[in-house]
């Protein structure tokens, strides 16, 4: 019985969504996060009468035909890339980025991976690193008298001195942008890396054409919505539920065949 | 004489087979794009016997075909740029495919390394006069009603947007598309309108395909239940006109 194991599909295909939703959700408050989405597809169909097929030798033709689906499965998962809100930190070394674009960061392995977490602090240093310690692309040294350090929204970095009243530039954050922003791939501590599907990284400087700007003292929040997370984690539910029908009333129609007496 | 056994018995093949569609279409309940469909039914006329003028033919259960029901399904927004829905009933989006042009409703599309639109699956998006290429340093690509894409003010593009005479003759090939199986080319849909950072979702009806599933199942016990009968009949008739005292 063909049945089962379309609902079985079904059922299959319902649990990745809620697995894609709770992630969502436990994700809500993770800066710069980006919520992702389940995309489902039909399964390949069996052709039991072709449309098209020639029903006598006088040239009539199946209108219509039989084809029977088996089932659907995951299309893909996809990150949506919209801008999350802003939100004020009163950090100095806190960075939303308002448009396009990521930051760089170095690996302790030496790859480059690119962030919207701009959550950054000061090592011992004064290096500009992210909360785990690594150091931001381009390499950004605020020095130990530091009194003050702005950053403009085209990424330029000022500092005051102690004992100055001019600012001096110290240096010049980078963003990296891609043609296909949804094929980077995540590989966890809000980190994404370059891959075939993303095409290589094009850096340049924030506010020009194409990159968005640099805001300082803000975060950038995660773009989850919990309304609707929750309400497509309910139409998840219901449609888990709905292909356990299927399977329930397959196996009852199986059992009414074999009652049957001889 | 089996006559009534093999009545039931076509309709509970039928039925068999009704249970695999409507599996199949609370299975899709949730795919970006998807057509409810129905098995077909028709009565088969049988040859009535030659010595008995008396009795009717009897008329077996027969699947004529699956119909696919083209109406519109809701359009849900996401908020992603490259998410685009069908406005109007029986249009599609061109793709190409290694097997030549396909057709689809699930508007899902994304860029690939070289910023052409294609699917998930990586097929390119057709538009009028060939695939459609993107520059994401000009921005967000804005997507007109009528599927005419432009970035910066540019036009860069528009969306091919297609329609058929004989919806029947689409075939289904999986992973949301559709195969021209006629000879009819497809044809220019100027009315339709494209609906940009929304996807369409499946035209399912729960409620009506629950309520499908306890038909079918209910149909299924009944016909068994008649085929059961049958046979007694049959059996306590051999009984009694074999008694011989």
């Amino acid at each position: 019985m063909r049945a089962l194991r379309t609902a079985a599909s079904g059922m299959a295909a319902q649990q990745l969504n809620v697995e894609v939703i709770s992630n969502n959700i436990a994700n809500m408050n993770t800066v710069g996060f980006k919520r992702q989405r389940a995309e489902f597809q039909d399964l390949l169909y069996q052709n039991v009468e072709r449309m098209g097929a020639q029903s006598s030798s006088q040239g009539t033709v199946v209108p219509t035909g039989i084809q029977i689906g088996a089932g659907v499965k995951a299309g893909s998962v996809y990150r949506i890339t919209e801008q999350g809100t802003p939100s004020q930190t009163g950090n100095r070394y806190d960075m939303a980025i308002d448009g396009r674009g990521y930051f760089q960061v170095n690996l302790p392995s030496g790859e480059t991976a690119f962030t919207r977490a701009g959550n950054f602090a000061v090592n011992g240093e004064g290096q500009l690193v992210t909360d785990d310690g690594y150091a931001v692309n381009p390499a950004i040294t605020i020095p130990q008298d530091a009194v003050d350090v702005s950053i403009s929204k085209s990424g330029q970095v000022q500092v005051i001195t102690q004992g100055s009243t001019e600012p001096s530039v110290v240096g010049q954050l980078e963003l990296a942008t891609f043609f296909n922003e949804a094929g980077l791939e995540a590989v966890g501590d809000n980190l994404l890396m370059e891959t075939a599907a993303s095409g290589p990284a094009t850096v340049g400087t924030p506010g020009a054409a194409g990159f968005g700007q640099i805001l300082q003292g803000y975060t950038e929040a995660s773009n989850v919505d919990a309304v609707s997370e929750i309400s497509a984690l309910i139409v998840a539910q219901r449609a888990y539920e709905m292909n356990s029908k299927v399977i329930s009333t397959a196996d009852d129609m199986l059992s009414v065949a074999a009652q049957v007496k001889s | 004489m089996e006559n009534a056994a093999y009545i039931g018995l076509s309709r509970q093949m039928t039925l068999r087979r009704e249970l695999d569609i409507v599996a199949n279409n609370i299975a899709n309940a949730d795919t970006t794009g998807f057509k409810v469909e129905q098995l077909l039914l028709g009565a088969e006329v049988g040859e009535r016997a030659r010595n008995d003028a008396v009795r009717p033919g009897v008329s077996f259960v027969l699947d004529r075909g699956v119909g696919r029901d083209y109406g519109q399904g809701p359009l849900n927004q996401t908020g992603r740029p490259l998410d685009f829905g069908i406005e109007g009933e029986g249009v599609f989006f061109e793709i190409e495919t290694d097997q030549g042009p396909a057709y689809t409703r699930d508007g899902a599309f994304t860029l690939d390394p070289e910023g052409r639109l294609v699917t998930e699956a990586g097929h390119r998006v057709q538009g009028q006069g060939g695939e459609i290429i993107l520059d994401p340093a000009l921005g967000q690509p804005a997507v007109a009603a009528d599927g005419a894409i432009s970035q910066n003010g540019l036009p860069v593009g528009q969306l091919k947007l297609v329609r058929f005479d004989a919806l029947a003759a689409l075939s289904k090939g999986g992973d949301g598309l559709y195969r021209n199986a006629s000879n009819a080319a497809a044809m220019d849909a100027t009315d339709a309108r494209v609906r940009q950072g929304m996807l369409e979702g499946s035209n399912v009806n729960p409620i009506l395909e629950i309520t499908n599933l306890i038909e079918i199942s209910r149909a299924y016990e009944r016909i068994t239940r008649m085929i059961e009968n049958t046979n007694d009949l049959s059996r306590r008739a051999v009984e009694r006109l074999g008694r011989t005292s």
